[in-house]
């Protein structure tokens, strides 16, 4: 499966990276031989093998439902770039993609 | 818009709609993947921890509680529970996720494959079945405030501000098949469930503060054919009416579109409660582009079927047994039965106060309940919880006019009263010196003076026109002040005037 320039583009956009024309290049280079290294994975015969879903050999771990402390909001607020005080405090959203 | 209108597209075109439920599982004591406390509202991010937040290195641990409570939402509502089941990562990007993901769930929810049946409309209405394609589980976003627009809204807006509180909560959505017809049926189905999810007491599903949200997906067809139609996804609906308004408002934009030779577009759009309309969102984004992928933070689930028997045996009476369980020991009426087991708070009120008065004055307790407690409670605008008449008031008031203390014109001044000052109504009626006269000595010797001081009535009724019974009771009572039981009242006029 070869990946192509426009593919590229397509998830530096999903994930927000501004990328020159350079790096779209030698990404999809890059990308192309790791794709590649999974398309021999990919004709291996898993015929009854179990998705893996987990590497650990464990399930169920869950917590009981009991409330823990957490951070002060001072605390929560300290490494923020910007914040009013109470609320984190970010710049205009363009091109949102909806409401709330 | 106007009724007609609606039937009028709905004879020409067949309307499919599914319905995407989110519901905060407000009973948890704490957050999905953290042990913040989860509550409404409250000082802006007073209750966040490094998981909430998404700080870096921070790991998230499944709220076990809130599993077992969306395992009861999948059987009340017939689903299968999955014995192997994980969660997802969602990729989005907006500023309301911390972690630039949501951790939900993709192909392996908790529950699939339920279905619930509906009564559409009263007596003469029909039954329809609605399929449940699956139930998962998920985390709740931040909330976020857009400042410097109008009205709250992004567009203008110089800066938002974002509160955590809100994320975390375990959220459930629900997902229905496309198999709801009519706006009514989806509002219909969307009450039935608030009804089960209150009985199993999962969430207080308060629409308004977005505990329960609604969305619909909206398409059309000519009658007659298969093929699906391109569907609208509806949002932003904070009550029933506004899921029924917005449904219908879509069905029939649709038509006007396909009407004027249009094509309907695929987008999101938003119910505007005020304007009566819904409006597209603009998107930027390939909004559909999430690269699900396994939660590698945290490990899957391998359940044990006798866990799953363990938590059926939790499940409560739901609405409709509850229903029926009243029409057969109380002999309620059907529509009676069913408004007082809908709503799990007043199913509750009303045991309690039959409990006190017996099973025998059950009807009296539900007309009291069903007419001036449910008039005083949509005129407030309020919850059974919220108003001071509690359970054995109405037992109590019951009980006076049944046993004659008290007149039912008079019940209904002690029961506003009540309402008022949350008195109880025996001390109402004492302190009003309201006690009802049924002593057939007293009325006779009042109708007596009445009739005697107006001969020339008296004289006509005589002559045939019984319609001024009225006349003397009316003159009786007034004497009485109104306290003379009505029943004896004219019972004893009548034996005066024929005898």
């Amino acid at each position: 499966m070869a990946i192509t320039e426009s593919d590229v583009r397509h998830v530096a956009m999903l994930a927000r990276l501004a990328l020159t024309d350079e790096q779209v290049t030698t990404l999809t280079a890059e990308l192309g031989s790791v794709l590649g290294h999974i398309d021999e994975l990919q004709r291996l015969d898993l015929t009854g093998v179990q998705p893996t879903a987990h590497p650990l050999a464990m399930t169920n771990r869950m917590r009981a439902d009991v409330i823990v402390p957490g951070l002060s909001r001072e605390a929560a607020l300290s490494n923020a770039p910007e914040s009013d005080g109470m609320a984190f405090l970010i710049p205009t959203i363009t091109g949102a993609g909806e409401e709330s | 818009m106007a009724k007609d209108r609606l039937a009028e597209v709905l004879a020409r075109y067949e309307a499919v709609i599914g319905l995407e439920i989110h519901t905060e599982i407000t009973a948890s004591a704490t957050k999905m993947f953290c042990g913040c406390p989860v509550a409404f509202g409250g000082e802006p991010n007073t209750r966040v921890c490094p998981v909430c937040l998404g700080l870096p290195g921070a790991l998230p641990v499944p709220n076990q509680a809130a599993i077992e409570w969306t395992v009861l939402a999948g059987l009340a509502t017939d689903c299968d529970i999955a014995l192997a089941s994980q969660f997802h990562r969602k990729q989005y990007f907006y500023p309301d996720m911390p972690k630039d993901y949501q951790i939900s769930q993709y192909d392996l929810p908790f529950c699939s494959g339920g279905s619930l049946e509906i009564e559409v409309g009263d007596e003469g209405g029909y039954r329809t079945t609605v399929g449940i394609t699956r139930i998962h589980l998920e985390e709740d976003t931040g909330k976020m405030v857009h400042v410097g627009g109008s009205e709250g809204r992004i567009a203008g807006a110089t800066h938002s501000l974002v509160d955590f509180n809100r994320a975390g909560t375990p959220l459930m959505e629900l997902v229905t098949e496309p198999d709801i017809r009519t706006p009514e049926e989806a509002r219909c189905f969307a009450r039935k469930l608030r009804s089960i999810w209150l009985a199993l007491g999962i969430s207080d599903c308060n629409m308004e503060e977005g505990s329960m949200r609604v969305d619909a997906n909206v398409s059309i067809r000519p009658r007659g054919a298969t093929e699906l139609g391109v569907k609208s996804e509806v949002k932003n609906m904070n009550s029933f009416k506004a899921l029924h308004d917005a449904v219908a408002y879509e069905i029939v934009r649709q038509a006007d579109v396909l009407d004027g030779g249009g094509r309907v577009v695929q987008e999101t759009r938003h119910w505007d409660a005020g304007a009566r309309r819904t409006s597209g969102l603009r998107s930027k984004e390939e909004a559909h582009d999430y690269r699900y992928f396994p939660e590698p933070d945290m490990v899957p689930f391998a359940f044990d079927p006798e866990w799953v028997d363990s938590l059926a045996c939790r499940l409560p009476e739901l609405p409709d047994a509850r229903r029926d369980r009243y029409i057969a020991a109380f002999g309620l009426p059907k529509h009676d039965a069913a408004l007082l087991s809908a709503e799990y708070a007043q199913a509750c009120f009303f045991e309690e106060a039959v409990e006190i008065a017996g099973a025998d004055r059950a009807k009296q307790i539900a007309n009291w309940m069903l007419g001036e407690l449910a008039a005083r409670l949509n005129a407030d605008g309020a919850e059974i919880a919220d108003t001071r008449i509690r359970p054995p008031m109405i037992a109590e008031i019951v009980a006076l006019v049944e046993d004659g203390a008290i007149s039912g014109k008079q019940a209904k001044d002690v029961f506003a009263e009540m309402a008022e000052t949350g008195d109880a109504p025996g001390a109402i009626v004492e302190a009003a010196g309201m006690k009802q006269v049924s002593d057939t000595a007293a009325i006779e010797a009042v109708a007596a003076a009445v009739l005697e001081a107006n001969p020339n009535e008296v004289a006509s009724y005589r002559a045939g026109k019984s319609g001024l019974i009225g006349f003397f009771v009316g003159a009786v009572m007034r004497e009485m002040r109104g306290q003379g039981n009505p029943q004896v009242v004219n019972d004893v006029l009548r034996r005066m005037l024929e005898g």
